[in-house]
């Protein structure tokens, strides 16, 4: 088992089997590299995530610790032209399960909850994890207006109405897409 | 005695205050950091999120959306022309028209097959080739590519293409339009690039083909061919299209060997090249099929080669030069002159056959043009209701293309099936030609 705590003061700590927590390739790199030490005893401290971050990706990681891996395909690096694409496979599909999709912290006022389970599965590099709460963010902006967006993100639209009016004339013939 | 009382008393207060004060301040400070005067949300909110998450989620969005996602904030436009390099591409596209309109617009034609359902979606295109590239980010394009009528063909778009080479990789590239701003380099840089992936190169009606800018060299660019025409536009005052001996034994240097070989008005080709080609045609070991290439070996069953308004290359010059191997044979076709009009006199039009039944092998050599459409036209056990449209529009060029793009799209549809393959294949050398 593996304890991992938050950044809250006093730290919140967490104790997770060693094959749920390897979900995380940060910390199973991590714990590759201390190899040796008993690291049973040893409290891991995640700077970047608050203890109901923490506490949902731990529970994300026991339910899903026995999942098999996924496949990781090797990127071709492209050394023929800068120009050129690195990677032209198409994205592939990503489907929600069941599980996850109650799991998710889905209402409005939780928005803020998710973005930190996406920052923290980003951190931890759990891509599993992160490719699902993006593709829930994904399919909540398809097909909204850029205001719908800009307010579903808290982002403030920081362009001059000049610089806005451009922009829409260079990217009008994404219209007939 | 009462006044110290009151004293200690006011002390006492003021004792509670300061200790109430640093309770305070202490409140605010964690890891030595204070923290009181931040929102609530300082750290989660989206904004704030590093680049991955953010470009996780726009792989996900359909490539129309990505693009007006520039306009939320500078740092989403920021991200969009960084990532949009490295993302996978939304999807592809199996037919590409591009055509430029008079006002210099470039519109990108092509079929959508979401959802088994095939609709053609047209987008246009600033003349500066910024859309283009920034199409090409999101879209393969991976089958039939089609330079339309226009400029549509002219360098600034052929370098697009070629610089984004690795999103292209059409198996039949056919050059439709005015040629006039398309130089020899960008061709040749643009044919180089997509060679790997071409097996069919035509050159259907052209028009304002300049000097060398179809020749061996370049044309040899673009590799081992499975397939070759060179059509000038008719009427116009053609020019010498240099095709040589090298592309023509290309062609039966590749893998799948093409069905067809179709030139007008070059001068490259010699007799010589053409009793080469036909000595190494019949030698050549016929591939067994691997599953992975379509209509394997169809140009060994049955080749054709027409050589129309060729300088070298004449019923007399191919006799002399092959006439040991040929078997003449002549062949009434209607008069060029009121062609397919089934009143127009009928002329007799050499040509050259090698048949041989015991490999299944046939090859034809004809040269003339009308010989060649209404010969196939009327031989073909496939007439469509397209012919007989198509004979109905004769010299209409603008409906030429309306239907062809209707058999592209039925193609589309059997790609699947292998046979239907080869079928619509013959079907579109009949419309390819009109």
């Amino acid at each position: 088992m593996i304890q991992l705590c938050s950044n809250d003061d006093p730290p919140v700590s967490f104790t997770v089997p060693r094959k749920a927590v390897e979900l995380s390739k940060t910390i199973k790199t991590m714990l590759e590299d201390l190899e040796g030490f008993d690291m049973e005893q040893t409290p891991i401290p995640l700077p970047n995530v608050d203890a109901p971050t923490l506490e949902l990706i731990v529970k994300w990681v026991e339910q899903h610790q026995d999942d098999p891996p996924p496949v990781e395909k090797p990127r071709v690096e492209d050394d023929d032209s800068d120009d050129s694409d690195a990677d032209d496979d198409q994205e592939p599909e990503v489907v929600i399960p069941e599980w996850d999709k109650k799991f998710l912290p889905t209402d409005d006022e939780q928005k803020n909850q998710l973005f930190k389970l996406l920052n923290a599965a980003n951190y931890l590099e759990i891509k599993p994890l992160l490719d699902i709460g993006c593709k829930y963010v994904a399919d909540k902006i398809s097909g909204q207006t850029v205001e719908w967006v800009r307010d579903y993100l808290n982002m403030e639209n920081d362009y001059t109405p000049e610089e806005e009016a451009k922009l829409k004339e260079e990217i009008a013939w994404a219209e007939g897409l | 005695m009462a006044t110290h009382k009151t004293e200690v008393a006011r002390l006492q207060a003021d004792i509670d205050r300061l200790r109430r004060a640093l309770t305070d301040v202490c409140g605010q400070i964690v890891c030595g950091r204070l923290t009181g005067d931040l929102p609530d949300n300082f750290l989660e909110q989206f904004s704030q999120l590093p680049d991955r998450p953010l470009e996780q989620v726009l792989r996900f969005l359909p490539a129309r959306q990505v693009a007006q996602m520039r306009l939320v904030s500078r740092k989403f436009n920021r991200l969009i022309r960084k990532c949009s390099k490295t993302m996978p591409k939304k999807g592809s596209k199996r037919e590409v028209m591009f055509q430029s309109t008079h006002s210099g617009k470039l519109t990108v034609e092509w079929l959508c097959d979401s959802s088994n359902k095939i609709t053609r979606r047209t987008t246009t295109l600033a003349g500066d080739g910024i859309a283009l590239s920034e199409l090409l980010r999101f879209f393969h394009i991976d089958g039939w590519m089609f330079f339309g009528k226009g400029l549509s063909a002219a360098d600034k778009v052929l370098d697009q293409l070629s610089k984004a080479w690795l999103t292209i990789r059409p198996e039949v590239v056919i050059f439709l339009g005015d040629l006039s701003q398309t130089s020899r380099d960008s061709l040749r840089a643009f044919l180089m690039k997509v060679q790997p992936f071409i097996k069919q190169l035509k050159f259907q009606f052209p028009s304002n083909i300049s000097d060398n800018l179809l020749s061996d060299d370049l044309i040899g660019a673009a590799g081992r061919l499975n397939g070759m025409m060179v059509l000038p536009v008719q009427g116009s005052t053609l020019r010498d299209v240099n095709i040589g001996d090298e592309t023509l034994l290309s062609i039966v240097d590749a893998h799948d060997i093409s069905p067809f070989f179709f030139v007008k008005s070059s001068s490259g080709i010699t007799p010589g090249g053409v009793r080469a080609f036909i000595e190494k045609w019949m030698k050549k070991e016929k591939l067994k099929p691997d599953g992975k290439t379509f209509g394997l070996g169809r140009g060994l069953a049955k080749c054709v080669l027409v050589f129309d308004n060729c300088a070298n290359v004449t019923p007399a010059t191919v006799e002399e030069a092959c006439g040991d191997l040929l078997k003449k044979e002549t062949i009434a076709v209607p008069d060029a002159s009121s062609s397919f009009d089934d009143s127009g006199e009928m002329n007799d039009h050499p040509c050259f056959i090698i048949d041989c039944p015991s490999t299944n092998r046939r090859l034809e050599i004809h040269f003339h043009i009308d010989y060649f459409i209404s010969h196939d036209v009327k031989g073909s056990s496939v007439v469509t209701d397209d012919d007989s449209e198509m004979d109905d529009e004769d010299g209409d060029d603008d409906e030429d293309d309306g239907d062809e793009d209707d058999d592209e799209g039925e193609d589309e549809d059997e790609d699947e099936d292998d046979e239907d393959e080869d079928h619509d294949d013959e079907d579109d050398e009949d419309s390819d030609l009109y």
